[in-house]
């Protein structure tokens, strides 16, 4: 199957003019992304201060998540990110994670025999290889400080949480290895819309404590609650824009 | 004290079986690949150190560590050239194929080499721990069962901890969980894959030298040991190392009471019976609906 690259062009490649290289977190120039014939993403260019609360919205299908998983390496791409002004080794998620870019992904990606705790404090393998160092650190403290619902689990085998626990252990696991940037991937998919509220709550905070936030969501009312700018993608191309707080 | 003699004797076999069995399933556990050629590396072992102190008159502490060093390589070497390919490249294999064909594959290839290099008689290294039986009570202790057993302890324990309470142990066990999830944290799920591998196949060949002694082997005494050593594995989920070595423990231990009380000759059918009604009859407990269902 092959489909054509869209034709549109990236109207405004940068629109916030006010953003210095100093401040840039994340510089994403002419990002393509392609699954053998098919093209996901085409051209997308966009950038992300330091700070931002970012949303990536737009219909299903259209690209939203692919943006994301060529710009944290999860998939080979087109074109150029740059991660706090460094240039980002394409297809190599690690080196993302390791440069301050970490993905919350869609579908949680937890390893499922392995306790939520276990799973959590593996968020820092990006930044340490010692289990002493990564208990007592200050990221493991605060990403399971953020989720006190998740203390009685700790020890239960994260492929037996519910969904919503799932999802928390799946952020917590992200603010473990210490992000600059937290990138989420559809956080309420399939959440009821209570446990939804709570994470959002939470990515909320998290961004009040300074993290700088990247949520691709399918539904722009809610991402705006929480977001200040906007990335919005329709046929694989990402038209970037202001929004402020609804 | 016959009892007793034979406890000791499934003891030392079964921590044999232990050892193949750890080293199954860890690997298992990182890469969701079964190492059917565990065995043959343990008998590379024993061959490789046969032959260069035997026939090439070299000293055993040298040949021991460029028999290692060389089993290590290939390791190496295979898991670059083969499991890259096979899990990593473009082209990467999936479901029955990588689970099992790859090491099949593998086990007879090292046969067919080891035919060559070492031709079909049975041999063995020379014993480490020289020396008449240690008597305790009446109770026979073979120095090279001693070693053996010893050997399964300090392995079984070594991976036991590493996976408990370290974050490596816990990032390995990720990497076979889940791989992209594990690379999301900054995993290199690859690399400890290589590890695992060629830490295991030079821990199957120091057993082979150790144990070799006892049992002796010939080129195709690998394909016995990995079977024996898989089926331990089974009895653990395939990902449970530390019940793969009970399980090990155990099988040596039903298959020398069997061999003493029922039948010398008829122990292993009968020892293979009871395994299989053990599935049939508790599978969950023991692991094999996990190792079915993933």
């Amino acid at each position: 199957m092959t489909s054509e690259p869209p034709s549109e062009q990236t109207p405004d490649p940068d629109p916030d003019p006010g953003a210095t290289e100093a401040n840039v977190a994340l510089a994403v120039t002419g990002l393509s992304v392609s699954y053998g014939n098919v093209v996901a993403v085409h051209d997308a260019t966009f950038t992300v201060t330091e700070g931002d609360a970012c949303a990536i919205t737009g219909p299903n299908g259209n690209g939203k998540s692919s943006i994301l998983m060529g710009v944290t390496g999860m998939v080979r791409r087109r074109g150029d990110v740059e991660i706090f002004g460094a240039q980002a080794r394409n297809g190599d998620v690690r080196w993302a994670a390791r440069h301050g870019l970490t993905l919350v992904p869609e579908r949680r990606q937890l390893y499922p025999d392995l306790s939520a705790y276990d799973n959590v404090i593996l968020g820092c393998y990006a930044w340490t290889r010692s289990i002493g160092k990564a208990r007592s650190s200050g990221p493991f403290s605060r990403a399971i400080e953020l989720f006190p619902e998740l203390k009685p689990h700790l020890k239960q085998a994260a492929g037996t949480l519910s969904g919503g626990q799932q999802q928390m252990v799946a952020i917590a696991r992200g603010l473990a290895s210490d992000p600059k940037i937290l990138a989420v991937d559809e956080p309420c998919l399939g959440l009821a819309e209570s446990v939804a509220r709570r994470v959002y709550d939470v990515l909320a905070k998290i961004h009040e404590q300074g993290t700088t936030l990247i949520v691709v969501e399918e539904a722009p009312k809610r991402a705006l609650t929480l977001c200040n700018r906007r990335v919005e993608v329709r046929n694989g191309v990402a038209a970037n824009s202001r929004a402020g707080a609804a | 004290m016959k009892f007793g003699n034979l406890v000791i004797a499934g003891l030392v076999t079964g921590s044999i079986y232990a050892v193949f069995a750890v080293c199954v399933s860890v690997w298992y556990r990182v890469s969701n690949i079964l190492n059917l050629a565990v065995g043959d590396f343990a008998m590379c072992g024993a061959l490789g150190v046969d032959n260069l102190v035997r026939v090439r008159n070299w000293p055993l502490p040298l040949a021991i560590i460029t028999t290692l060093a060389v089993v290590g390589i290939f390791a190496f070497a295979y898991d670059r050239i083969v499991l890259r390919l096979a899990q990593d490249g473009p082209r990467r294999q999936e479901g029955i194929v990588i689970t099992f064909f790859f090491t099949f594959a593998l086990s007879f290839f090292i046969d067919g080499v080891a035919k060559m290099l070492f031709g079909s008689d049975v041999h063995a290294a020379p014993a480490l721990w020289n020396g008449q039986s240690l008597t305790w009570a009446s109770l026979n202790l073979p120095r090279a069962g001693l070693l053996v057993l010893g050997c399964a302890l300090i392995v079984g324990g070594a991976f036991w901890f590493y996976i408990r309470f370290t974050l490596g142990g816990k990032a390995m066990e990720a990497s076979g969980e889940n791989s992209l999830g594990a690379r999301i944290v900054g995993i290199d799920t690859r690399r400890y894959r290589m590890l695992i591998f060629i830490g295991t196949a030079v821990i199957a060949a120091i057993f082979g030298i150790v144990e070799s002694p006892i049992t002796g082997y010939t080129y195709l005494s690998g394909a016995t040991i990995s079977l024996t050593g898989f089926l331990a594995a089974a009895y653990g989920g395939f990902r449970k190392p530390g019940r793969a070595l009970l399980a090990g423990l155990f099988i040596g231990i039903l298959e020398a009471l069997l061999g003493g009380y029922v039948s010398a000759e008829y122990g292993d059918t009968v020892m293979y019976a009871i395994l299989a009604a053990l599935v049939l009859i508790m599978p969950r407990q023991l692991g094999f609906e996990s190792a079915v269902g993933g």
